[in-house]
């Protein structure tokens, strides 16, 4: 029996009146997910791309698999290098995954129990933007963060920055880093502004972060080569450079995210490091300061979450300028929050409607001039 | 003047109409249906029995009743089809196969702008004439600020007008002046062609301005060449004219003959020697579909033989040939599903067919996609995007919220107008801000573009024709 028929045979159960209704957007998530849905055009075009948003967030989830099986050896190497011990490549890949998997598990099953309850209590289908938020969470977490931190995160995330503005779609926060906040500012013992983590550790061995060095007025331990290669203390996501543009790579060629977005949050960064730089109230010059701490990871993957950026096209360079100036400004006035990023990108999330309000006035009166122009012409 | 449009998409099909002309014979039955007329109701002016000639009104707009849809062919009302609160569906005439495609009519020449609009409701020709904003047959009354002609069509698959105009040139001349007349003296005409092609030699008429259009579908639309010539402000309107209609209402008043006939072309890449037929409006289309559904039949057939020994067979006919297929009266984007009583609308010379989609695939989402088109390139097929892919009626995927918020502009050619933000206000029946976004200056089908890409699948055709209906009220 083919697997259309099981699901066919299935899917009687858990039609309107029957006893597993209250299953069915559970049963849709998955029938949908195994087997491409059978909906035909009803109404205006006959034909429709092959594109949705599955296909959108498995291309996202592509992009960030450099930086994720990058981020999994790194962990490994990072706490075999503290307590110098001597590993392997696949020692300590297995050390990262291993400490990666739990944390992915309880990111996916509480953030999809809020999802799939709410798609249920709506009447609707699951929807996929938690395949994405879910892979980010465990990538912008520390690696030793208790289990049960992330599982609250996760939740207040998915519930209050998405679901309560009425699902994927029409939220205004970015839903990753909304966890990411939460746990920054409830637990900040375990996700502390200056230091970063190298797992397995005991508190007194918490590396510092190359960031949070400079900052401090000491030298970098790191090269900028190990930054940008990434061998580095940080999250499992951030830390190299090269994966993350492999992962840009994959977004801009798929036109999946905006490269408007990118190139003004690099722009933005680039030019107010570099002002702070040459005023000497940083000793970092421009690029250093992209590739140290999650800027471009904020950059690549954050930032350019189509649905709390901008919609505009002008909007976008306006939004990207804005977030790349107030990460690198957060960054070097004040020293408490080192990490400007995830502060800068929510921020600008909040002002994007904002944004786009002021470019869309700009377009109606264009419009309305362009209208008067002919009209005298005539 | 000359201009390019960046912004579009043309979709690459199979099955384009071989320029040979079919003449059909005279059909044993036309239906003509109420809805090709928009947000037209109709009052009927005929009942079963009645014998009709060619120009006998059928219905009358309730809002205008000097607005009226006539017979295109001599005969006898078979029936009337009412469906749902007796709403008229279809009004089928029993033709009369010994009378003439035309028929001669008598009347007084005339230069006033009165009696000729008063001839052109009359014998039915005033809802050839539509205006914008709204896709609407205009009011007798109305004063359009200018007239345009779209002389090319970018549509996919799309006939080719200068093709479908041979022979016609004198007629489409005198059916400018004619028009300009109706529409009041001084309105200019804009007749848009496609870049590299004229449709006939310079016009004697004054007034007449012809401009030339480069770029991807949907640069053929009157919609983004109104938006760039005489873009329309609240209040205003603007009429627009199919060519042949043009040339229809020329030989009307030249040679004082009135006829219903057309010619469309067979499309799509299902269909059996695509190619263009000529007939009359609301022409009964079973036997043309017996000769294509024997046809598919047979691939069919074929095509599960060839599937077992030859792959590439299975590349050239899609499976979802072997299930049903679908009848489109115009084109895949913006046509209507055609099913009982098959006839074309009376606005469209295109009939397309596709095969029906709905196969289930496992994990589709996440196999690379060879032979699937996607405007993204999310799929490996936007490789081989320069040749022609095999479409099919699926939706590849469920309706969703907005999410890819910067696509649509990709495809929509209006500047200065935001099609999400757009789209967004309809959804909200926010009257005041679609005015102020420029709702005024789109029609439904100059955002099939924007649905057909959109991965969240949304219907945005039908959003802006809410809207529309919306603020028209």
């Amino acid at each position: 029996m083919s697997l259309t028929n099981l699901s066919d045979r299935i899917r009687k159960h858990f039609e309107k009146g029957k006893p597993l209704h209250c299953f069915s957007s559970l049963f849709d998530a998955i029938d949908t997910f195994l087997l491409t849905p059978r909906t035909v055009t009803t109404s205006g075009s006959h034909i429709r791309d092959a594109v949705d948003l599955k296909r959108i967030m498995i291309t996202v989830m592509i992009a960030l698999v450099p930086a994720l099986l990058f981020g999994l050896w790194n962990t490994g190497y990072q706490h075999y290098l503290i307590l110098g011990q001597a590993s392997t490549f696949w020692k300590c890949f297995a050390y990262g995954f291993l400490k990666w998997l739990p944390l992915v598990i309880v990111t996916y099953v509480s953030g999809l129990a809020v999802e799939v309850s709410f798609a249920q209590w709506r009447g609707k289908q699951v929807e996929e933007g938690f395949f994405v938020t879910g892979f980010l969470i465990p990538m912008i977490m520390p690696p030793d963060i208790p289990l049960w931190i992330v599982a609250v995160a996760t939740i207040f995330a998915t519930f209050f920055a998405k679901e309560v503005f009425g699902g994927t779609g029409y939220n205004f926060l970015n839903p990753a880093l909304v966890a990411r906040a939460f746990v920054f500012f409830a637990y900040p013992s375990v996700i502390s502004g200056n230091s970063v983590w190298v797992s397995g550790t005991t508190d007194a061995m918490t590396g510092a972060t190359p960031l949070s060095q400079l900052m401090n007025g000491g030298e970098p331990v790191s090269s900028y080569l190990d930054m940008f290669i990434g061998t580095i203390p940080g999250c499992i996501g951030e830390t190299s450079k090269i994966a993350i543009l492999l992962g840009a790579i994959v977004l801009l060629y798929t036109q999946v995210a905006s490269w408007r977005i990118m190139l003004s949050v690099i722009a933005g960064g680039f030019i107010t490091g570099s002002l702070f730089h040459l005023t000497g109230l940083c000793p970092v010059n421009g690029w250093q300061q992209l590739l140290m701490g999650g800027f471009l990871f904020g950059a690549v993957f954050m930032a350019t979450d189509p649905v709390t950026a901008t919609h505009t096209k002008t909007g976008k360079y306006i939004y990207g300028l804005l977030i790349g100036i107030l990460a690198i400004v957060i960054r070097v006035i004040n020293k408490g929050y080192p990490e400007g990023m995830m502060l800068a990108i929510l921020l600008m999330n909040i002002f994007a409607p904002l944004i786009d309000y002021c470019v869309l006035q700009i377009m109606i009166k264009k419009r309305k001039k362009n209208i008067r122009q002919h009209q005298h012409q005539s | 003047m000359n201009f390019n449009i960046r912004k579009g998409l043309d979709l690459k099909l199979d099955g384009i109409a071989e320029e040979v002309i079919e003449m059909l014979a005279v059909p044993e039955y036309c239906h003509i249906r109420p809805s090709d007329f928009r947000w037209l109701k109709p009052r009927l002016l005929v009942a079963e029995g009645d014998t009709v000639d060619i120009g006998t009104p059928l219905f009358a707009d309730k809002a205008d009743e000097r607005i009226r849809i006539v017979s295109p062919a001599k005969g006898q009302i078979k029936e009337i089809v009412r469906g749902e609160k007796r709403i008229i569906e279809c009004i089928t005439i029993a033709v009369n196969r010994n009378a003439g495609l035309t028929m001669p009519v008598v009347f007084e020449d005339s230069e006033e702008v009165e009696s000729i609009r008063s001839l052109l409701l009359r014998y039915g020709l005033w809802p050839c004439l539509r205006q914008r904003p709204f896709s609407v047959i205009p009011s007798p009354d109305a004063k359009p600020k200018a007239i345009f002609i779209s002389c090319f069509d970018t549509a996919p698959l799309a006939p080719h007008i200068p093709y479908l105009m041979q022979g016609k040139e004198e007629h489409f001349i005198a059916g400018l002046q004619i028009l300009q007349k109706a529409a009041g003296k001084g309105t200019p005409i804009h007749l848009c062609m496609k870049e590299g092609e004229s449709l006939q030699p310079e016009s004697t008429t004054q007034n007449i301005h012809i401009h030339h259009f480069a770029g991807p579908h949907p640069s053929g639309n009157v919609g983004p060449q109104i938006h760039r010539i005489s873009p329309m402000d609240k209040g205003e309107s603007v009429w627009y004219v199919h060519p042949l209609d043009v040339a229809r209402i020329g030989r009307f008043f030249q040679n004082h003959i009135l006829g219903f006939d057309t010619i469309f072309a067979l499309t799509g890449p299902i269909a059996h020697k695509p190619h263009y037929y000529s007939c009359i409006y609301g022409t009964d289309l079973t036997e043309v579909f017996r000769q294509q559904t024997a046809t598919i039949d047979e691939l069919e057939v074929s095509t599960e033989k060839d599937a077992v020994d030859n792959e590439t067979a299975q590349t050239k006919t899609h499976p979802a040939q072997s299930a049903k297929c679908r009848i489109i009266s115009g084109n895949i984007l913006s046509g209507k599903q055609l099913q009982h009583k098959p006839s074309l609308q009376f606005y469209d010379h295109q009939l397309t067919l596709i095969p029906e989609g709905g196969e289930r695939e496992i994990l589709g989402w996440l196999l690379p996609g060879v032979k699937k088109w996607s405007f993204s390139h999310t799929f490996t097929a936007w490789l081989r995007k320069h040749k022609a892919f095999y479409f099919n009626t699926s939706q590849h995927g469920d309706h969703r919220n907005f999410v890819m918020t910067d696509i649509y502009e990709k495809v929509f050619p209006y500047n200065n107008i935001p099609p999400l933000e757009l789209l967004k206000a309809c959804m909200t029946k926010d009257i005041d801000k679609m005015e102020e976004l420029g709702i005024y200056e789109v029609d439904d089908e100059d955002f099939a573009l924007c649905e057909v890409i959109c991965p969240s699948k949304m219907p945005c055709q039908e959003i802006i024709m809410e809207g529309l209906r919306k603020v028209r009220e």
